[in-house]
């Protein structure tokens, strides 16, 4: 309940995104009379829909507490009787939640005027929302704890640059090992295992600098970098160690399967 | 035969705070018991910053403890800020929510929310209720942030310079709402404040806070008896010696005579002499702060 009151306010102070996205729909119906193909105009508008949303993922994470922390304004979320988790919990899902809205608002009249709903499955659909979504949330996440890094001016920077500096360097050491051994497949994978582990790390990280930081930027800085530090190494060893699996597999692993024929 | 222990409304133990090299607090201890108004006074960048965020749980100190109505206040946040009222020194609620939204907010979140007192409050305030915090006066902002921490009929205020940039009679208004808060419910009040002689006739106890330590911590009624003010006419300086007796805290001559601000022992034995230009004066809280942390008492000790 106080998780949703905190969801609340923060819509309040931004509620002009849907104007703005709303806006942004209307020009795009415009622009999609002077194009033949429905498909096209249906994937431009579901693109723009997505990358509204990480826009405003990116713009909510990287001020949602930053912010307030450098203006002073943090002390109000925290002279309630609201836990930390639930001031965390309720700024991310507000966050992620208006992200997703203001992408959904901005498809709104291609698909009420434009013909989307004629070309667009149920399945498409899903995909469209599921990719806003989790691209939102993790955006938000990253841009909290990359606005939290550079606005408290600290030494911990350097741990941090050098941390995900060792993070991609690894990973691309990683890909391309795959690359060579031909698993473009499992490649993918190993990115979808590191980005899930590099988003609960992001998630951990937040609520630790709220929890433990409150309204000391340079201590809740701190606890984001020795956290993301770790998660980042952890999810390098995971990543690693399935790499290591995919490349051990020898020929001789390969399973007979039987195949049926079609039916006709 | 069962005592009763009265838990301290506020209980600062040790309290300690350093940002890199600067320490910013070192060792403050008091304690503020229930029903007290305890003014804490300092000049700027004097530690009170740090320990007013210490005692909200916004930030944890370096070493010591703080306890709120008997808990710690680090572990204990969530649960104490259903007792805790708070105006910050910076009006701090979000700028596009409206009065009406934050009492709205603010009543779903206090269980002893006092909805008809806040509204009567506001309406006393002649404060908007459909305008954006935002927009809001200075001293509209600082009403509602009183009318805010008062609302859940808190037990502890802490109140961090309520009155800066406000003008006299929106100054007057903070001091009056504390006054009858004060008395309807003895609500314990912890001021940071520059408005001394505002303050003076409301607070019990005074701490004083300098160069990150706890200078002064007593009654004020203690305070002013302790110290007295001694002033001379031109050319009739008193001796060094005389005045040492009574550990001066600062003594200043100028073109219409002397002063010594004295802090021990009685300045009447001096009226004994031949000195009809002597007088004795009690200080006002002003003065004696100004005695106390003012750079000329440093080159007195």
């Amino acid at each position: 309940m106080t998780t949703l009151a905190v969801f609340r306010r923060e819509w309040i102070g931004r509620r002009n995104v849907f104007l703005l996205a709303l806006g942004m729909g209307f020009i795009q119906l415009v622009g999609t009379r002077f194009e033949s193909e429905v498909g096209k105009a249906a994937a431009l508008s579901l693109g723009s829909g997505i990358m509204l949303a990480w826009v405003v993922a990116a713009l909510f994470g990287a001020t949602m507490v930053g912010r307030d922390l450098e203006e002073r304004r943090f002390g109000f979320w925290l002279n309630q009787p609201l836990r930390t988790g639930e001031i965390f919990a309720g700024k991310v899902a507000a966050g992620v939640g208006m992200a997703v809205l203001a992408a959904v608002v901005l498809c709104l009249p291609m698909l009420l005027f434009g013909g989307l709903r004629r070309v667009l499955s149920l399945r498409e659909a899903s995909e469209a929302v599921g990719g806003g979504l989790a691209g939102s949330l993790v955006l938000l996440l990253l841009f909290h704890a990359v606005s939290i890094q550079v606005r408290s001016r600290s030494l911990w920077l350097v741990l941090d640059l050098a941390a995900w500096s060792g993070f991609f360097w690894s990973v691309r050491l990683l890909s391309l090992k795959l690359i060579w051994a031909g698993a473009f497949e499992q490649m993918f994978h190993v990115w979808l295992t590191l980005l899930v582990l590099v988003t609960l790390g992001l998630a951990v990280a937040g609520y630790l600098q709220v929890a433990q930081g409150r309204a000391d930027l340079q201590r809740g800085h701190r606890w984001v970098s020795v956290t993301l530090a770790l998660s980042l190494g952890l999810a390098l060893l995971v990543g690693s160690a399935q790499a290591a699996w995919v490349l051990r597999s020898k020929a001789e692993s390969l399973k007979q399967q039987a195949v049926s024929p079609r039916i006709r | 035969m069962t005592t009763i222990q009265v838990i301290p409304a506020v209980d600062c133990r040790n309290l300690s705070v350093r940002y890199g090299r600067t320490q910013a607090l070192d060792r403050v201890s008091f304690t503020v018991e229930p029903g007290q108004v305890y003014a804490l006074l300092g000049r700027n960048g004097s530690g009170k910053t740090s320990l007013v965020r210490c005692l909200l749980g916004h930030q944890k100190p370096q070493s010591g403890r703080l306890d709120l109505l008997g808990q710690d206040v680090w572990s204990s946040r969530n649960a104490l800020m259903q007792r805790v009222g708070v105006v910050s020194e910076e009006p701090d609620a979000p700028p596009a929510m409206t009065p009406r939204q934050l009492l709205k907010f603010c009543a779903g979140l206090h269980p002893t929310w006092d909805a008809a007192a806040a509204d009567e409050r506001l309406t006393r305030f002649r404060v908007p209720l459909d305008v954006p915090f935002g927009k809001l006066s200075r001293g509209q902002k600082a009403q509602l942030a009183l009318t805010l921490a008062l609302g859940p009929k808190p037990q502890l205020l802490v109140l961090d310079d309520p009155t800066l940039g406000l003008d006299p009679v929106a100054r007057r208004e903070v001091y009056d709402e504390l006054l009858s808060e004060l008395a309807d419910r003895g609500t314990t009040i912890l001021i940071t404040t520059h408005d001394l002689a505002g303050i003076e006739g409301i607070a019990d106890r005074v701490g004083i806070l300098h160069e990150g330590r706890l200078l002064v911590d007593g009654s004020l009624e203690e305070l002013k008896a302790r110290h007295r003010k001694v002033c001379w006419a031109p050319f009739q300086a008193v001796r060094a010696e005389a005045l040492a007796h009574f550990a001066p805290l600062r003594i200043r001559e100028h073109g219409l005579g002397g002063e010594a601000v004295l802090s021990q022992g009685d300045p009447t034995q001096l009226l004994d002499g031949d000195r009809p230009d002597l007088k004795v004066h009690a200080l006002s809280l002003e003065e004696l702060f100004v005695a106390l942390v003012g750079a000329e008492s440093e080159v007195a000790s």
